[in-house]
């Protein structure tokens, strides 16, 4: 009887980890892949400073439309790329899970733009590297459809629908 | 025991499938979506799977009449697939590989609907019918420097592709299905198709000595 307290503490013990590692996952990806990209091209990525509090904000004020965002952007990015090797070099980091859904490569490597997705229940992970010129962004978030496009329709022109009928009208 | 090897097996097995999915390629010859892709300057690859189709549906305003149209059909697909190969130069693909293409639609399943060539371009629409119904769509067009390649596998017909033009990359869908949507659109093509047909193997012959004579 005097050990029964040691039931809650077990269940904190095995829920902290995992809980971790869950919230954890996404945040690796991103990172194993902007490390990837650091020690294979020999550049240094940019972090926005208290990301994680825009991420917070970004989820509250898209009543959680848009959350777990992660950025980084490496200026000054001069080594050749070769589209088929960072989209294997991405593939590999993200893991399985993730599938490509737009993939934009020009044979000079510089452009690249691959945008990889990945379900989460209602919700969708995105993972986009943009490569344009001599800088690349690499960005993650986690998107809810329903309520993003419930919150943009909030802003939506009300003329917009006023400008359809008349177009239909001609 | 037994009982509990197997559900230990099936576990493993579920643990794993996911390991071994891949990114879904279009359900083309792969050695000839890699060559392609390799000699082109500029590539542009867009895959929707359903789930990804499903997820892209959402964005759209169901109130809206135009855009709840699009969600239901978009809803109802099982795939789009988008390539897109643009060339430094003429020449960088052949007769032999446009064939190879269309030989993998060359199936009782799927009918041409619409065939072109003009001045060294050619566009090949193909359609899977099913009981009569389109449940699938293959367009092929062929330009000297730029080949593009759009499947779309569910019940979709030609004047509906206008509707997707708002999905990223599938702009020039618009054009294409925008084109049947007068009275007569697709029976000008079907004529012009009959046009072609009558002096077809000349210009295929000047087509293919261009690209065949280019490499």
């Amino acid at each position: 009887m005097r050990n029964l307290w040691l039931i809650p503490v077990a269940c904190v013990v095995l829920v902290i980890p995992a809980t971790v590692v869950l919230a954890s996952n996404g945040e690796g990806a991103f990172d194993g892949v902007v490390s990837s990209i650091q020690s294979k091209y020999h550049v240094r990525a940019t972090r926005i400073p208290f990301m994680g509090l825009v991420s917070l904000i970004s989820h509250k004020a898209t009543h959680g439309g848009v959350s777990g965002m992660h950025f980084a952007e490496i200026e000054n990015f001069q080594a050749p790329v070769d589209g088929e090797e960072l989209n294997r070099m991405v593939e590999q980091k993200l893991g399985a899970g993730w599938e490509r859904m737009i993939r934009e490569t020009s044979r000079n490597g510089k452009e690249q733009t691959l945008i990889f997705v990945h379900p989460e229940g209602n919700r969708m992970g995105m993972f986009i590297v943009d490569k344009d010129g001599n800088e690349m962004d690499v960005v993650q978030i986690s998107v809810d459809p329903d309520h993003l496009n419930q919150h943009i329709g909030q802003y939506e022109h009300p003329h917009r629908d006023g400008e359809k009928d008349e177009d239909a009208s001609q | 025991m037994k009982k509990h090897i197997i559900a230990v097996v099936l576990g493993v097995a579920a643990w794993a499938t996911p390991l071994f999915a891949q990114t879904p390629s279009l359900p083309l010859p792969p050695a000839v979506e890699k060559d392609l892709a390799a000699r082109a300057s500029d590539v542009t690859e867009v895959t929707l799977n359903k789930s990804m189709l499903g997820f892209a549906s959402k964005f759209m305003n169901g109130k809206d009449k135009d855009e709840a149209a699009t969600q239901q059909l978009i809803q109802g697909l099982d795939g789009i697939y988008v390539r897109s190969y643009e060339f430094d130069k003429e020449g960088q693909y052949s007769m032999d590989e446009i064939d190879k293409l269309r030989q993998y639609f060359e199936t009782s399943e799927w009918s041409p609907i619409v065939r072109t060539r003009e001045h060294g371009e050619i566009t090949d629409v193909m359609a899977k019918l099913v009981n009569g119904e389109s449940h699938g769509m293959f367009i092929l067009s062929a330009e000297r420097k730029e080949l593009t390649i759009v499947l779309i596998l569910g019940p979709i017909r030609m004047e509906q592709l206008s509707e997707l033009r708002g999905i990223g990359g599938l702009g020039a869908l618009g054009a294409m299905g925008g084109a049947q949507h007068g009275p007569h659109g697709r029976d000008k093509d079907k004529d012009k198709d009959k046009d072609k047909d009558k002096t077809g193997d000349n210009d295929q012959n000047k087509n293919k000595g261009t690209k065949d004579g280019g490499k």
